[in-house]
């Protein structure tokens, strides 16, 4: 009897629930997709879902392993800052999905500014910052003055930006593809430091843009939980009026609060694009997913900053490991799904966690049976 | 139908988690009688409904019609049953015509084509019958609350019902539209319909219903004759002690101009007219001003003016002598007022945040409350919520963690009072503070407000309510169609005066 | 110019098709963000469709056919924003962006897989339809009729029909306006709203559907559909939840989006001489444009976007 009812007290922290409400999802995507490739050709199905779930443990050989690990962390970092800024609009009552046009924005300023300045990498990373903020500020202003539903107008200010960023990078695209140049051969300056990580990591794209990162994850908890900017913000999400009706500016709010995420997304792009991973390739013909893959992390994370550190990783590590896939019977896209499948599920959490609250519920009517309380419950029909 | 009741629920008892919502209770009505349904919030007057129209099923009683028992599953059953209800909010849709929202759901049809004509002459035919005129046509956000009330009881005349449930049906209508309302109840009393009127307001009950059966805490209490019975003796069986219906005031002292609004004009956000045209008043130091009226007169849009919430097309406003005419809301927060806002759940509390949180939604950037740095001190807010819920007696689960949303009506009232009187303001704006809230959590309300008062700081109330009109100010202002139409001493007029300024019958110059 | 006529038209009817979707849904109380991705799946099936019926069918059945196909797979995948947004009281924007992924997605990893159990070699996402398309198309001298715009203004008319004239939608519209009031008259709710997703997703799958065969002749559904699920939102808005009004601000955008195509033949045009890129940024400008004008004071159904609980009265 008293293990149960311990066992309803853990079940009672929101912490515990998001966490089995985000396991649940990443189980149940993961198996839905397992069925998919199963539909598609059993007889590879099972290695492969297992090779997703792997990533670069699939290599033998450790250091291999520590260099892909370390890939995955240098490409988890964009999708971490993407996830934040949704994460951080969300908290605020505001659904960014312009956060892959914001995204994209940092990568066109930030390789800009390399490229065709030959700026140093400080510079170029507060520059795309303020690209990002700049574009989701007119989100904002959309959305605190003129009423205009901030998921419509962040959808297109992503193709309007999508369209600009190709026809902008063109004139530092490498002649003889469809990709930008490299930074390493035409302004090494720009290139992020590494101060010895990627020694660590055998990689020479890891740098200080994973611990710095996981500092800002950190700050924005602090931010949201802790100030009294986060208690405004906050309050201006859940409750717009309530905010105007104390004071607090709230068209000023939702514009700040949109600049931040904007900010965010922005400073994600530098933190990848300032490595040389990967280049911009100039006929790209949608927004980059990181944006979009932002927002799994971020509802798999439980809307927790923290916890958003760990989705982040996980979907970039699934994502990572569509590479491993048997490419000969299925395609990579299969992680999208999963990704996309992850994002339908986080919808029923609410639903998950309503479910669990009222088996508590159950179980504790079950033990006292409180007296009649006029006032609390009477009139509330 | 040898037996005279059209509906009986007999022994009724419907369980909530931890709570008894109706414990044992009986309700019989009879053919073509006006049965008052009487009981403060809270009492169990509504889940007794939600029974009746199957939205609940009791754990033990029976419902019979016409003395064969009934098993009533949802609201359809309900309808079949020939019982209707005009609930306490309309469920009118807004942007549909009255006719269309009578068919709603017994749409005249040919292969799902509406055939409105018939429908049409059934309605006209219907209002000439029992007094109800309603332009068919017109759309229900374009004409009057007693006019929706109408369209509420065409709706269940249309379904031809038997059984008629008014809920609290005068709550928004004016003196005048009361009395018409009583006489289309004994209109349809006539015609032999059986109506049950659910009220806490007596007089009516006195002067409408034949039968009254009351309810207290979800038990019932009893029925009696209303013809046997006083207003006095009703309304102890209501509260199960005396009530004291009259306030103890102590001698006004008047001090000076607290609030002082010069030819305020606001525009109105569902129409191109004003809302509020060319209002100037004054309040004093120890005074309670009320401002009355009928909702949606531009009350709304003056306080909001007053507050801040809407800017001002024209007027000035002055807080002791201090132009706040464009000053934001936080400089008015910081500087003497204080507002009780109307809907408590839209402007007064932050519903998911926690007690605490909200206690200290004016004043977490005072110094007290935040460090330079800009981090919040939650032990300081929690001293004070714990401070103020034991002041102001807000009941809750977990004390100050508990999230608004889980707390009663009435407890929240008393949260954002709390918060609003602890500020000690030079003026306070109520508006509407006792809505929704039972006699006794009134009777605190109340207290408050004059305890202001007898402090020697100015109080305005704006209030739909007669009863508190009449008993809480020193002064009433009256306002119609956003003009103030007269001004009154409570202890020289009736509310059959008021009724004729609210309704626009008569008008008085007023001045400043 | 007879091409910029032929291109607006093209594209104003996946743009009524879909927005008249959209339309169906939110006057029912459900905001369907997930257009885009219907129209993908809705695309999916009418290609599927192409790709497998023999071509031997007579023109008017293959349409049918065809049609058919678009709209079964768009209600299919419709159904599920139905149930997670009103059984299971979701987050309508959450489930709508996923649906949208997961329509691309989806698409893409099931087109894929086919062509690569067709042929080994194949990693392609591309479905082809030269002689299927040519049955959608009629020749008025150089005018390119797609049957597409008599479908459209059947379906246009047919909408204005059901949602202004009978029972259903009468109901319909109460549901997404105060769905109370309609519970309380007797009106399944969650029943009604089922009704609004899913001709949604009709609707949407046929928009899907008529999108690629307004283009070349043959799809890659890595593309998706290029945010025309959300061009149709903004037309849906600027359309006031109006059909009649849907229609003309389809016209509008479709015009634009028909000048991206067009603009080289147009002298005055190709004089100023600006970057392509300006033309294939309009349609999406000026959505934003039209929705800075028309959003403050719009007339969106009351109750969309809030789950209806019966609990909670």
């Amino acid at each position: 009897m008293k293990k149960e009812i311990t066992r309803t007290n853990i079940l009672k922290k929101p912490g515990v629930q998001s966490l089995i409400s985000s396991l649940i999802c990443i189980i149940l995507g993961l198996f839905i997709a397992f069925i998919v490739l199963l539909i598609i050709n059993p007889s590879g199905a099972f290695t492969s879902i297992m090779n997703v779930i792997k990533n670069f443990l699939w290599f033998k050989n450790p250091s291999s392993r520590l260099k892909y690990f370390g890939e995955t962390l240098v490409k988890t970092v964009p999708l971490l800052m993407c996830a934040l800024a949704v994460l951080f609009s969300y908290k605020v009552g505001l659904f960014n999905i312009g956060t892959p046009g914001q995204y994209c924005a940092g990568t066109c300023a930030a390789l800009y500014a390399a490229l065709k300045w030959q700026w140093g990498w400080v510079p170029c990373v507060l520059f795309a910052i303020i690209a990002g903020a700049l574009l989701a500020s007119i989100v904002g202003v959309l959305k605190a003055y003129l009423n205009v539903n901030e998921v419509i107008s962040g959808i297109m200010l992503n193709w309007i930006t999508l369209y600009f960023t190709n026809a902008t990078l063109t004139a530092v695209k490498n002649p003889s593809s469809k990709d930008t140049l490299t930074i390493a051969t035409v302004n090494k300056a720009a290139l992020l430091p590494k101060i010895g990580l990627d020694k660590v990591f055998n990689d020479k794209y890891v740098t200080i843009a994973i611990p710095i990162a996981i500092i800002i994850a950190v700050i924005i908890m602090i931010i949201l939980d802790k100030t009294k900017f986060g208690y405004e913000l906050k309050a201006t999400g859940i409750n717009k009026d309530a905010a105007k009706y104390c004071g607090m500016m709230e068209k000023t709010n939702i514009i700040i609060t949109l600049v931040i995420s904007g900010a965010l997304a922005g400073l994600g792009a530098a933190f990848y694009y300032l490595t040389d991973f990967e280049q911009w390739a100039v006929t790209q013909s949608t927004v980059p997913a990181m944006g979009f893959n932002g927002i799994a992390a971020t509802f798999l994370g439980g809307l927790n900053p923290i916890g958003t550190i760990f989705a982040s990783y996980f979907i970039q590590h699934i994502t990572a490991g569509g590479a491993f896939v048997d490419l000969t019977k299925y395609s990579s896209q299969i992680t999208d799904l999963i990704s996309a499948l992850i994002i339908y599920l986080c919808g029923f959490v609410l639903f998950m966690k309503t479910f669990m609250n009222n088996m508590i519920k159950k179980s504790d009517a079950k033990h006292h049976v409180k007296e009649f309380n006029i006032n609390d419950e009477g009139g509330k029909k | 139908m040898d037996t005279p009741y059209a509906i009986e629920m007999l022994n009724i008892t419907k369980k909530f988690p931890g709570i008894i919502a109706n414990d044992n209770i009986t309700l019989q009505l009879k053919r073509g009688e006006i049965h008052a349904l009487l009981g403060e919030n809270g009492a169990g007057k509504s889940t007794l409904m939600s029974v009746l129209f199957g939205l609940y099923q009791p754990e033990e009683g029976v419902i019979k019609k016409d003395g064969k028992e009934v098993k009533i599953n949802d609201p359809n059953d309900a309808n079949d049953l020939g019982i209707g209800m005009v609930h306490q909010h309309f469920k009118l849709v807004e942007c549909f015509t009255v006719l269309d929202n009578i068919i709603l759901g017994v749409e005249p049809n040919k292969h799902g084509v509406l055939q409105k004509e018939e429908a049409r002459k059934k309605v006209i035919a219907l209002s000439k019958k029992y007094g109800l005129m309603v332009d068919p046509d017109a759309k229900i956000e374009d004409i009057t609350v007693g006019m929706q009330q109408r369209t509420e009881i065409l709706k269940m005349l249309y379904r031809e019902n038997e059984i008629l449930i008014f809920d609290e049906p005068t709550a928004v209508l004016t003196p005048q539209e009361i009395d018409e309302l009583m006489q289309i109840m004994r209109n349809l009393k006539a015609e032999g319909k059986s109506i049950l009127f659910i009220s806490h307001k007596l007089a009516e009950i006195m002067a409408v219903a034949d039968r009254c059966t009351i309810l207290r805490k979800g038990k019932y209490i009893g029925t009696v004759e209303t013809a046997k019975t006083t207003a006095q003796e009703l309304s102890s069986l209501m509260v199960g002690r005396n009530v004291n219906f009259h306030i103890e005031k102590k001698p006004q002292k008047l001090g000076d101009v607290v609030l002082e609004v010069e030819n305020m004009t606001v525009a109105s956000k569902s129409h191109n007219n004003n809302a509020v045209k060319n209002v100037s008043l004054k309040v004093r130091a120890g005074e309670i001003v009320c401002l009355a009226g009928i909702d949606g007169n531009g009350q709304t849009e003056f306080v909001h003016g007053l507050t801040g919430l809407e800017p001002l097309v024209s007027g000035t406003v002055k807080l002791k002598g201090q132009d706040i005419t464009k000053a934001p809301i936080r400089k008015r927060n910081t500087s003497g007022m204080s507002h009780i806002p109307e809907d408590r759940h839209k402007h007064g509390l932050v519903l998911d945040y926690s007690l605490e949180n909200n206690l200290v939604l004016e004043t977490y950037f005072e110094p007290e409350y935040t460090s330079p740095a800009g981090f919040l001190k939650k032990d300081n807010i929690r001293k004070t919520a714990e401070r103020l819920i034991k002041e102001f007696d807000v009941r809750s689960g977990q004390g100050p963690v508990t999230i608004a949303r889980a707390m009663s009506g009435g407890n929240q009232q008393k949260a954002i009072i709390a918060r609003e009187i602890d500020k000690d303001p030079d003026l306070l704006v109520a508006v509407q503070p006792t809505r929704g809230l039972d006699v006794g959590a009134i009777e605190f309300v109340h207290k408050q407000l004059i305890d202001r008062r007898d402090s020697g700081k100015a109080v305005l109330l704006v209030s739909l309510e007669l009863d508190e009109v009449m008993d809480v100010p020193d002064r009433i202002l009256v306002m119609y169609e956003g003009e103030i139409v007269g001004e009154f001493d409570p202890k020289k007029t009736t509310q059959e005066e008021l009724g004729l300024y609210m309704a626009g019958a008569k008008r008085m110059e007023v001045k400043a | 110019m007879l091409l910029l006529i032929q291109y607006t038209l093209i594209f104003a009817s996946v743009l009524i098709l879909v927005a008249l979707g959209g339309c169906f849904s939110e006057h029912s109380g459900v905001i369907n963000l997930g257009l885009e991705g219907i129209m993908v799946m809705g695309a999916l099936g009418g290609a599927l469709g192409m790709r497998f019926l023999p071509i031997g069918i007579p023109g008017f059945f293959y349409i049918l056919l065809v049609l058919l196909f678009a709209i079964l797979v768009g209600v299919l995948y419709s159904s599920l924003l139905a149930v997670a947004a009103i059984n299971f009281r979701a987050d309508q924007t959450i489930v709508g962006t996923a649906l949208n992924m997961l329509g691309t997605a989806a698409a893409t990893v099931i087109v894929k897989a086919m062509n690569t159990a067709a042929n080994p070699n194949d990693v392609s996402s591309i479905i082809q339809y030269i002689e299927p398309k040519k049955k959608f198309i009629v020749y008025f001298g150089s005018f390119e009729f797609n049957w597409f715009m008599l479908i459209t203004l059947i379906i246009l008319a047919g909408a204005w029909f059901v949602l202004y004239k009978t029972k259903f939608g009468l109901r319909l519209m109460a549901c997404g306006e105060h769905p109370q009031a309609a519970d309380s008259v007797g009106i399944n709710v969650h029943k009604m709203r089922w009704s609004g997703v899913l001709i949604s997703g009709a609707l949407g799958g046929l928009g899907g559907i008529c999108y690629i065969l307004a283009g070349v002749s043959e799809w890659r559904f890595e593309y998706g559909v290029a945010g025309f699920g959300f061009l149709a939102l903004a037309v849906m808005i600027f359309g006031q939840w109006k059909p009649t009004r849907i229609a003309l601000a389809a016209l509008m955008f479709g015009f634009f989006r028909a000048l991206s195509n067009t603009y080289m033949g147009f002298g005055f045009l190709q004089a100023l001489n600006l970057p392509s890129t300006i033309y294939n940024m309009l349609p999406y400008i000026i959505s934003i444009i039209v929705l800075a004008l028309t959003s403050k004071n719009s007339k969106a159904p009351k109750a969309e976007g809030i789950p209806y609980d019966k609990g909670q009265r």
